[in-house]
């Protein structure tokens, strides 16, 4: 009782109420803000902080997930065989590829799409639905739909040949495994960046179209002079968001490696992520694996300031 | 100039349909497919050969334990829609309207954790899930999961916009801090918690990294995990596999067309801010 009249002490915002010891605590902001961030702090430093912290320290560890004991500190070890390692370069080329040729292609769909549908067009709202549930579709069902649609012998096969592509069962081929999964994404991805764009081309203010219109500009010119502009600042955004999801690909190359190492078939689809997880789960090469994965976070953040820099500084 | 303004609406329909039909034909395909016998695959056929067979086959064959993982994903998918609903606005009215002494270090905190893709604690987080013994349970499909710092950091920013009067109407009335909250702000939050549960719900339901990494036992496979095996086990049975992409998909469908005004709004909320 004792802390009851302690707080009678205190300045009372409501003093026709007699303060008991929890009105005090729940009307300090220290103690309540403490209260509730307490379950996320706890949460995030158990299953984030902690984790990641020891995914660093063993980086410069030799640790196998069968022998955690006899872990032994290497220095910098893990970093130098993986930086001479071909698969490694093998696999951060095929990253870069698959954002390389994904990201654009993405971007510029979802960009067509979002001025598609933001026109005087009878059905707009079923063709949004339609280009945007691919995005809310799980990356293993889609990825096993087209492996069917992309079998030897199917009509997409046979389509594809008549432009010079070979009919092959297009994710066990090692020269098309990789567009494949480039395809999947860009399918999924592309309604995430039409909504995006759609919200943007609707802040676009409708009188400068007809002010424009008035000023006998062309169609091309007013989407050269004032829709771009108005897109610009948010393509930033699409176009980092894409990157680093696909840096990250990874359901779609498990599903399609099957039975198979990851990144199959022969490697063709290996990537920084499956590399990672190849040595540090699968073989539990838990050191060796964490280095890979400090190293696939680097090539993100690089990535990341090399955009903004490129993309930011045109403004 | 009126013949080319109806060359250009042309071309636009053009362009929409032969688009459209490129992303429909996909889920037409499935849909077609898991509804004819083996036989009568990459043929058309008329809808007295359909059959629920595929379908009835998961439910009757013990070798895919589908209604297991039916639940399963439900159990994860709810129990960490539940924990995200608690979790992530207490955090966030603390941060948006509650001086506390940290408060500018969690917000960090908070923000940083976001930019962190998650394969980069993923093989820690495995260990230490293996030395706990939790692989294979619920609770490691469950527990890490109970918060999100995108949707902390999302909410923070709906908070900030309640005006400061309502909260001090109510220190008036003699409302603690925490009536305050579960009495006020949280039933005003009704719009960015459902968004936030949508977006959760197709998050948690589609995952495949995450569930595959710590489950490797088939009773514990949720459906998409359990697609994967099925696919990987009976490749040349197109329609078996084409039915159970249906069975995985169709819910996250369904509650889709439900709540598709609020998800877009929160997708193109979530784009225009970050």
């Amino acid at each position: 009782m004792s802390v009851s009249r302690n707080n009678s002490k205190s300045i009372q915002p409501y003093p026709y109420k007699k303060q008991s010891w929890f009105s005090s605590f729940a009307d300090s902001d220290n103690k309540v803000g403490w209260l509730f961030i307490l379950p996320f702090l706890i949460l995030w430093a158990w299953w984030f902080f902690y984790p990641f912290v020891q995914s660093f320290i063993r980086s410069f560890q030799d640790m196998n997930f069968a022998a955690m004991d006899e872990a032994k500190f290497i220095g910098l070890n893990n970093f130098i065989q993986i930086l001479q390692d071909p698969e490694f370069f093998q696999a951060v080329l095929h990253s870069l590829q698959i954002v390389l040729i994904a990201v654009p292609t993405q971007t510029l769909l979802g960009l067509l799409m979002a001025l598609l549908v933001n026109q005087k067009i009878k059905g707009k709202g079923i063709f949004r639905t339609i280009f945007f549930i691919p995005y809310i579709t799980s990356q293993i069902a889609v990825t096993t739909v087209f492996m069917m649609l992309f079998k030897q012998g199917t009509f997409l096969t046979n389509f594809f040949g008549i432009f010079g592509f070979g009919d092959v069962t297009w994710f066990a081929d090692t020269s098309y495994a990789l567009i494949f999964v480039a395809i999947l994404f860009i399918f999924q991805q592309a309604g995430f960046s039409m909504i995006v764009y759609l919200a943007a081309l609707q802040e676009v203010p409708k009188d400068l179209y007809e002010a424009a219109g008035i000023d006998g500009a062309s169609k091309w010119d007013k989407f050269r002079y004032i829709t771009v502009p108005f897109v610009k600042p948010i393509s930033f955004f699409v176009i980092s968001v894409s990157t680093i999801l696909g840096f990250q690909i990874y359901d779609q190359i498990a599903a399609i490696s099957r039975y198979g190492a990851l990144g199959s078939p022969a490697g063709a689809t290996s990537t920084v992520v499956t590399y990672f997880y190849q040595h540090g789960i699968r073989y539990m090469n838990i050191g060796y694996g964490s280095a890979a994965v400090l190293l696939f976070f680097f090539i993100i953040l690089i990535i990341t300031f090399l955009q903004k820099k490129l993309l930011d500084d045109k403004e | 100039m009126k013949a080319r303004k109806h060359l250009a609406l042309f071309a636009n329909y053009a362009i929409i349909i032969v688009l459209g039909l490129l992303f429909i034909l996909p889920f037409i395909y499935t849909i077609y497919t898991s509804l004819v016998s083996t036989r009568d695959i990459n043929k058309l056929v008329g809808i007295s050969n359909w059959t629920f067979d595929n379908y009835i086959m998961y439910f009757t064959n013990d070798a895919y334990n589908v209604p297991r993982w039916f639940l399963n994903t439900i159990i994860m998918t709810g129990a960490v829609i539940v924990g995200n609903l608690i979790v992530n606005p207490l955090a966030a009215f603390a941060l948006a309207k509650l001086n506390f002494k940290g408060k500018k270090t969690i917000y960090w905190i908070v923000l940083a954790t976001m930019m962190v893709p998650y394969h980069m604690i993923l093989i820690p987080v495995y260990v230490n899930m293996a030395n706990l013994g939790w692989l294979n349970t619920f609770l490691a499909l469950v527990v890490p999961f109970l918060y999100q710092s995108l949707y902390i950091f999302m909410l923070r920013q709906f908070f900030v916009t309640v005006p400061n009067e309502f909260m001090e109407a109510a220190r008036i009335d003699g409302m603690s801090k925490i009536g305050l909250f579960w009495k006020i702000v949280y039933p005003l939050a009704r719009s960015p918690l459902i968004t936030m549960s949508i977006l959760a719900f197709a998050g948690t339901w589609n995952s495949y990294l995450i569930p595959s990494t710590l489950t490797n036992t088939p009773k514990m496979y949720v459906l998409v995990v359990g697609l994967n095996s099925v696919k990987d086990a009976v490749f040349e049975n197109t329609a078996l596999i084409m039915a159970g992409v249906v069975l995985t998909t169709l819910p996250i469908l369904i509650f889709f067309f439900l709540f598709q005004k609020q998800y877009i709004e929160g997708i193109s909320s979530s784009g225009i801010k970050g």
